[in-house]
């Protein structure tokens, strides 16, 4: 009988695989599988990573598109005060969750990133095929905006504090927090002035109102109407802290609901459904 | 296709062949990407040209015959496949081999993968495009090019995989059958609701939101019934979870015949008895969870 | 490419079909009450209806705002001036609400009062495009005016857009500027977030982590240096974030936040309310797609009227007998919503001023029927509105509204 500390030892030193396991094969190894049981497991891996990139790139931009999809979809709804604020809110939920079920059963620290980039894609996707393709509005209207420098944080923070209470208080304040200067780095072309019948625009405004959609009149854009500015004007920084102190929580309560959605729970079936293929009831009590 | 073979690898000492058919699975891939471009290229040609009124005699005529096609064949075809898999079903589920048993969640994940692959078409590609149709028009009927795919189309398509999954699983895998896995039941129940939630969706629209803002808490019903995707991560863990038994049993040729695999952990692993493996199966999640098992069995 | 063989097929298939132009945009399905008790068009004219891409054609008019404004529509406190086109077909160039600018929106419009809207369009689209002129007001969505083709002839990538900034950047087309800029950084996170996925997934993924995890051997899953190239990917992503923010802020010192806030404008001069029309009673007959109705008119002003053209969501009933209110009729408004057989009086002489006279009036075509505007016996609040034109003989307009209960008759009026 051996001990486990034999189980430690058998398993090869640690310090040589930390750093020399680049092929996972001592992975492999004290999984237990099999060359060939290895091999099935890659089949199985190629289906998951197919499977959880094509439901979450659905869910998650079905989730964005009714929640705040009026600040993803427009360029000239993305304001100061409510698209730094929203947009972070809604966008880190499928990413928290989808962290916790790749850390805890897996310890793949790349949930939150998944996530994020199974949601650019598809945005970009729809924007491509329908946006354009279809009605022929051009891209600059309906650039969207990335939560990928957010997701990417938040997934290192979590491999380096390995901790989900941690992940959440900084990580989920930095996905929120550095929403508003990534994207600004992007689309910060689109805040010129210009000179319109008189009145100062910024491009953005100028592209929406240049390329009219039929059912979003002007007022139903939900934008900055602040009156005080805080912080030397600079009231987007105000908006991503806020955005950050949100994301915290968030972060933590779909935590938890992917904690939640990964139980292995079975419950009892119907003695008549089961009998349908053959197990007696007294059999399955 | 089932265990049959077993007998007839006993003596084999290489790596384990293991025949799982992909044949199927690829092919009702590559026809529901040709279903769903198709379904868009009617858009581009009819929608605009055809689709503005829905009281127009040619609306009728592109748009209505479509619909009025596309509802039985669809809601038909699920209901025929899942007869089918229930007409067909494991009579004696629990004889089953393990190596049957392996490749029937083997296709059961495919089955998830093209039930995933259907809501990325429904949730992401064809609810954008209803976004963007909802810029051309004023509020119509609810029925417009948009919805007439989006909903009465692409709806019963996950349907006919997200329940199709469901009665496979029940009918064929003897975990599935002697418990309801509350979370595959999540995944599928979910976003089946999102159909009758259309009635919450046009009610409201009918009577009192006439302008089309995505993020309205109208839409939230949808939303909330997304979420329901998150569950196929329990269905993950259950099949990982009986991977691990059937596994050895099936592989264990391979582990007892090949002088090369050479692995000293699981050696010591199986020497060391039960009490020091839960000495070692210790909690792994970080907020301290317990790792979570099957509680049927 | 792709958008190439796409819009190929999507012709192919639309040839082979033969294909013709839908002219409404869903706003038959607006109840009855809704367009004819809300916003009245009147004077809409196109002036042009053939132009080529980046040709500017303006589109002008006025509305009535009625006085007797359903319950169930909001009123009009908040009020967009906009089009309607099947997408951006057209381009918007300027907008004016009684010669105020209209990018954004108004504030309380007043009801019973008339506005003059003028719009500068520009083609974009090659094709015909059905355009309406459209007032959106807030909580009750876009209510629109009379349609018209337009025929916008030309390439489409011809199209641009250009306009100068106020820091004196000349922007060549509005439709690309700024895209790569903002597509490359969308690309830089893509290829961060492409690597740190590689890095895991190139690993035993699922089954193995699990059952080595289950093994107590997280150690084995994540090493010291998975962590370092945590830190070090964080670095990198706190440098392009904040690096990006700085340059950006940089390069665009002017930048200006996006602008929102209500405009205030007056409604035109109240005209004189020469005529006073009360509906003594109104019917519609069902099968015979006719609308009776009983007025009795008072002549307030100091020249007789004639009545010449009762209109209604966009509708024309004209009096054919009368020149000045055919001459009325601007050539480019669309000949299917003006009806054919016109409007019927049971007295067509001038009501002299000070007189009251009790005139009958039928309005008489089918479509009512086209339109859906005689859904009364699903409508919550079976009334109707409309606007009637009367004309002195030196052929000054006297806008009156009219209104009120209509009765449907669904058996054949003797």
């Amino acid at each position: 009988m051996t001990s486990t500390a034999d189980i430690d030892a058998a398993a090869s030193p640690r310090e040589n695989t930390r750093f020399k396991d680049k092929k996972g094969e001592t992975v492999i190894s004290v999984s237990g599988l099999t060359p060939g049981a290895a091999r099935y497991s890659r089949l199985f891996d190629v289906l998951v990573v197919a499977a959880v990139v094509t439901i979450f790139g659905g869910a998650i931009h079905l989730h964005v598109m009714l929640t705040v999809g009026d600040w993803d979809m427009y360029v000239d709804w993305k304001d100061r005060q409510y698209w730094p604020l929203v947009m972070p809110v809604s966008m880190i939920m499928f990413p928290a969750a989808l962290q916790a079920i790749f850390w805890v059963n897996f310890r793949l620290p790349i949930g939150a990133t998944v996530g994020a980039t199974a949601l650019l894609i598809a945005t970009w996707i729809g924007r491509y095929a329908n946006w354009w393709i279809w009605t022929g509005f051009p891209f600059t209207e309906g650039v969207p905006s990335q939560a990928l420098a957010g997701a990417l944080l938040m997934d290192m923070t979590l491999i380096v504090l390995r901790n989900s209470l941690f992940t959440s208080i900084i990580g989920g304040f930095a996905f929120g927090f550095v929403f508003w200067p990534s994207n600004y780095s992007a689309l910060a072309p689109f805040y010129l002035p210009v000179e319109h019948q008189g009145m100062v625009a910024s491009l953005a405004d100028m592209i929406g109102y240049t390329f009219p959609r039929s059912n979003m009149p002007e007022y139903l854009r939900i934008i900055e109407r602040g009156t005080l500015r805080t912080f030397g004007s600079s009231v987007s920084w105000v908006s991503a802290a806020f955005a950050g102190f949100i994301c915290i929580f968030m972060h933590q309560l779909w935590w938890r609901l992917g904690l939640f959605a990964s139980q292995a729970t079975f419950l009892k079936n119907s003695d008549v459904v089961k009998s349908f293929m053959g197990i007696k009831s007294s059999v399955a009590s | 296709m089932s265990g049959d073979a077993l007998p007839r690898m006993a003596n084999v000492t290489v790596i384990k062949t293991f025949d799982i058919h992909c044949g199927l699975f690829a092919f009702t891939m590559v026809a529901l990407t040709i279903l769903y471009i198709s379904a868009r290229l009617y858009q581009q040609a009819f929608g605009f040209s055809m689709g503005l009124d829905a009281n127009s005699p040619e609306f009728d005529r592109y748009w209505m015959t479509l619909f009025r096609i596309e509802l039985p064949v669809l809601y038909g075809a699920g209901v025929l496949c899942w007869s089918y898999l229930f007409l067909t079903r494991d009579r004696s589920i629990e004889t089953v081999t393990p190596e049957t048993e392996l490749r029937r969640y083997f296709y059961l994940t495919m089955w998830l993968v093209v039930y995933s692959f259907c809501i990325f078409w429904t949730g992401s590609f064809f609810a954008d495009g209803d976004g963007v149709w909802h810029q051309t028009t004023l509020r119509d009927t609810p029925l417009t090019p948009s919805h007439i795919i989006l909903f009465y189309a692409t709806i019963p398509i996950y349907l006919f995989f997200g329940v199709g999954s469901f009665v496979y699983a029940m009918t064929r895998i003897p975990a599935f059958c002697r418990g309801v896995s509350l979370m595959h039941a999540i995944a599928v129940v979910g976003p089946f609701l999102i159909l009758p939630n259309l009635g919450f969706n046009e009610w409201g629209h009918a009577y009192w939101l006439t302008e089309e803002i995505f993020s309205h808490p109208l839409h939230w019903g949808f939303v909330v019934l997304g979420w329901c995707a998150l569950a196929l991560a329990g269905v993950l863990m259950q099949i990982v979870e009986r991977f691990r038994e059937l596994i050895p049993l099936v592989f264990k040729q391979d582990a007892a015949g090949s002088p090369t695999d050479a692995n000293p952990f699981r050696d010591a692993w199986e020497k060391c008895g039960p009490e020091a493996q839960r000495q070692r199966y210790k909690p792994t999640s970080v907020s301290g969870r317990r790792p979570i098992s099957g509680k049927s069995k | 490419m792709l958008l190439k063989l796409i819009k190929f097929a999507a012709v192919c298939v639309a040839f082979i079909a033969g294909v013709s132009h839908a002219a409404a945009h869903g706003e038959r399905a607006q109840e009855p009450y809704l367009r004819t008790r809300t916003v009245q068009f009147y004077d809409v004219h196109f002036s042009k209806t053939e132009v080529k891409v980046n040709e500017r054609f303006e589109l002008t008019g006025k509305f009535r705002l009625m006085q007797d404004w359903p319950d169930a529509v909001t009123p009009p406190d908040i009020v967009f001036v906009s089009s309607i086109s099947p997408g951006p077909t057209i381009a918007r160039i300027e907008t004016y609400l009684n010669g105020w600018p209209a990018r954004q929106s108004f504030a309380r419009l007043e009801l019973g009062r008339d506005y003059e809207f003028r719009m500068v369009l520009e083609g974009r689209t090659p094709g015909s495009s059905h355009i309406h002129p459209s007032i959106s007001i807030k909580g009750s969505g876009p209510l629109v005016g009379p349609g018209q083709w337009v025929n916008i002839s030309g390439e489409a990538h011809s199209f641009a857009f250009p306009i100068k900034t106020m820091t004196g950047l000349q922007i060549e087309d509005l439709q690309t500027f700024g895209l790569a800029h903002a597509v490359g950084w969308h690309l830089a996170w893509l290829a961060v977030a492409a690597a740190w996925l590689s890095f895991w997934l190139a690993r035993p993924l699922i089954l193995p982590r699990w059952l080595v995890l289950q093994k107590g051997r997280e150690d084995l899953l994540i090493s010291l240096r998975d962590t370092g190239a945590g830190i070090i990917v964080s670095a990198i992503v706190l440098v392009m974030v904040f690096g990006g923010y700085v340059r950006a802020s940089a390069e665009y010192p002017y930048n200006v936040p996006l602008q929102s806030g209500l405009n205030r404008v007056a409604p035109l001069p109240a005209s004189p309310a020469y005529a006073e029309i009360k509906v003594i009673s109104a019917t519609y007959d069902v099968p015979g797609r006719s609308m009776r109705l009983a007025t009795q008119i008072t002549n307030k002003g100091s020249e007789p009227l004639s009545i010449g053209e009762l209109t209604t969501a966009n509708i024309r009933f004209l009096n054919q007998s009368l020149p000045v209110a055919m001459a009325n009729v601007d050539p480019s408004y669309p000949r299917d919503l003006i009806a054919r057989t016109g409007l019927k009086l049971s007295s067509d002489t001038p009501i002299n001023p000070g007189e009251t006279r009790e005139v009958r009036v039928e309005a008489t075509d089918a479509v009512w029927e086209l339109e859906r505007l005689v859904s009364f016996l699903t409508d919550v609040d079976s009334k109707f509105g409309g606007l009637l034109l009367l004309y002195a003989p030196n052929g000054e307009r006297v806008i009156a509204e009219m209104g009120g209960p209509i009765v449907p008759v669904f058996t054949e009026l003797k």
